[in-house]
């Protein structure tokens, strides 16, 4: 199941929506708060109002937490797998992390044990955008709402906890743009229309393709005639 | 007058008459505040707002020995000898004065409500209209100029005492020894885990009576989220741009290279 004989498939048009609107809520939550984080970010409120910032944090909120709700019925394939696949840690992934970071200078280092529909490198950051996203959802939450629901002594930490995920957040996130768009960009364009080509696929998720020829969703022959050299 | 002040409340000796509460809004020049509506009930208004800086709680209690009481306690800003406000304040919005009184600067304040966060009794309101935290200044421009606070100077029952810190703690006592007879559980609150606190009080019960925390402490997650995730959050986030800029600038080379 080829697209022109060059692309497989890989996400569904509502993963990829899903992926792109976390991926603004995020930025602009990052943004429109960033003057609480650094000092140096100040003239964003001198800029645009504390206010007016404040309330667009609220509303990116609103929507980072709407967007995988929504997400459940328009792309419950994707997370379905996602969640399946995140806490699939083995040997291999190991050893994929080992010779991974020459994969950060665009090389694809020999060795690589094939990998599946996610490697082992997008496997953390799910976990990690996963874990941080629950995090920030529920501090943010007491942050906004809990004023008298719980005490203070405890809402107090949801500051510290919620800084620390944004920041962990969006270190990981410059990390996952770098190799989307530098080190592997035949990569992005699964977020694009949900297709990958058919080369990159079998060299970074070979297992996956070795599966979708088993199943029969990709015929040999026509992988061999994309793959010859 | 830059000698450190103390405001005393004697529990046992308020009449719940409110005068100071009219006397804080008049200094203040604060509106009427109907976020409360009235449901037949002595309580004026349910908590303090931004609008309402001092507030007589008024609470029917019935003890153990099935007597009835009514309790009064005037809820306000502690303004603590180590404020959660000010240490965890990220635009250095609020100043502890000589006095002790803990001053918000509203030029500095854009309303975060981090202050309304770390306090251990809940004290700042975001004020939603003007978007500044708001709090009993303990009239603070009212001391600078030798006088007393509104409050204090309104109280007709000798229940809000103000004066020098030495003063005060030497009252507490007095009062206290005067209420002890009759309220075995009597105490002073002036918490130590807050760094002391410059509105003192002297309660016939526990604190747990009136709504207050028996052991309120600073929060520790204010150091730690000022001195480790700000400062290693920046870093982490100026060090994965710069890291990814340099890796780009790598593989631009050896991609350059293998042409």
């Amino acid at each position: 199941m080829l697209v022109n004989k060059k692309y497989v498939k890989r996400h569904a048009k509502g993963f990829v929506y899903l992926h792109w609107i976390n991926a603004i809520c995020f930025f602009m939550l990052f943004l429109t708060a960033l003057p609480l984080y650094a000092d140096t970010f100040r003239f964003l409120y001198d800029m645009f109002g504390a206010k007016t910032l404040q309330n667009a944090h609220r509303f990116f909120a609103v929507l980072f937490v709407l967007n995988p709700v929504i997400g459940l019925f328009t792309a419950r394939g994707g997370i379905w797998r996602m969640f399946s696949e995140v806490f699939k840690f083995n040997g291999k992934d190991v050893t994929f992390l080992v010779k991974f970071p020459l994969e950060l200078i665009g090389k694809h280092p020999e060795g690589i044990p094939k990998q599946g529909f996610y490697n082992g490198g997008e496997r953390m950051n799910i976990a990690l955008q996963l874990a941080t996203w629950a995090a920030l959802v529920v501090s943010g939450a007491l942050l906004w709402f809990g004023d008298g629901l719980i005490d203070n002594s405890i809402r107090a930490w949801m500051i510290p906890i919620h800084s620390l995920c944004a920041g962990i957040g969006f270190a990981g996130s410059i990390g996952h743009i770098y190799l989307a768009l530098v080190a592997n960009p035949d990569s992005v364009h699964g977020m694009q229309d949900g297709t990958i080509k058919v080369d990159y696929a079998s060299a970074h998720h070979g297992e996956w393709i070795d599966d979708m020829v088993r199943e029969g969703k990709i015929r040999q022959k026509d992988l061999d005639e994309v793959l010859k050299p | 007058m830059a000698q450190e002040i103390t405001m005393l409340h004697d529990v046992a000796r308020c009449s719940a008459c409110r005068a100071c509460m009219v006397a804080c809004k008049q200094w203040h020049d604060l509106p009427a505040d109907m976020s409360t509506s009235f449901e037949g009930q002595y309580q004026s208004h349910k908590d303090l707002t931004s609008h309402t800086w001092n507030l007589i709680q008024m609470q029917e209690r019935i003890d153990s020995k099935g007597r009835f009481h009514w309790d009064f306690f005037k809820k306000q800003c502690m303004h603590c000898g180590d404020p959660a406000c000010l240490n965890g304040c990220p635009e250095e919005a609020i100043e502890k004065k000589p006095s002790g009184a803990v001053v918000i600067n509203e030029d500095k304040c854009v309303g975060c409500g981090y202050c309304t966060t770390n306090c251990p009794f809940g004290i700042p309101k975001v004020d939603a209209d003007r978007n500044k935290s708001t709090k009993c200044d303990l009239c603070f421009d009212r001391i600078e100029q030798g006088m007393q606070p509104s409050c204090a100077k309104t109280c007709t029952a000798d229940a809000i005492l103000f004066g020098t810190r030495e003063e005060m703690l030497q009252k507490a006592e007095e009062r206290l020894r005067m209420v002890k007879a009759d309220h075995p559980d009597a105490n002073i609150y002036n918490p130590q885990g807050v760094g002391g606190v410059h509105m003192m009080y002297v309660l016939p019960e526990k604190p747990a009576v009136y709504g207050l925390p028996e052991t309120p402490a600073t929060p520790s997650s204010i150091s730690i989220w000022k001195d480790f995730v700000r400062p290693v959050g920046q870093l982490a986030s100026v060090g994965a741009i710069a890291g990814v800029l340099g890796l780009t600038a790598l593989t631009a080379m050896r991609r350059k290279g293998d042409k």
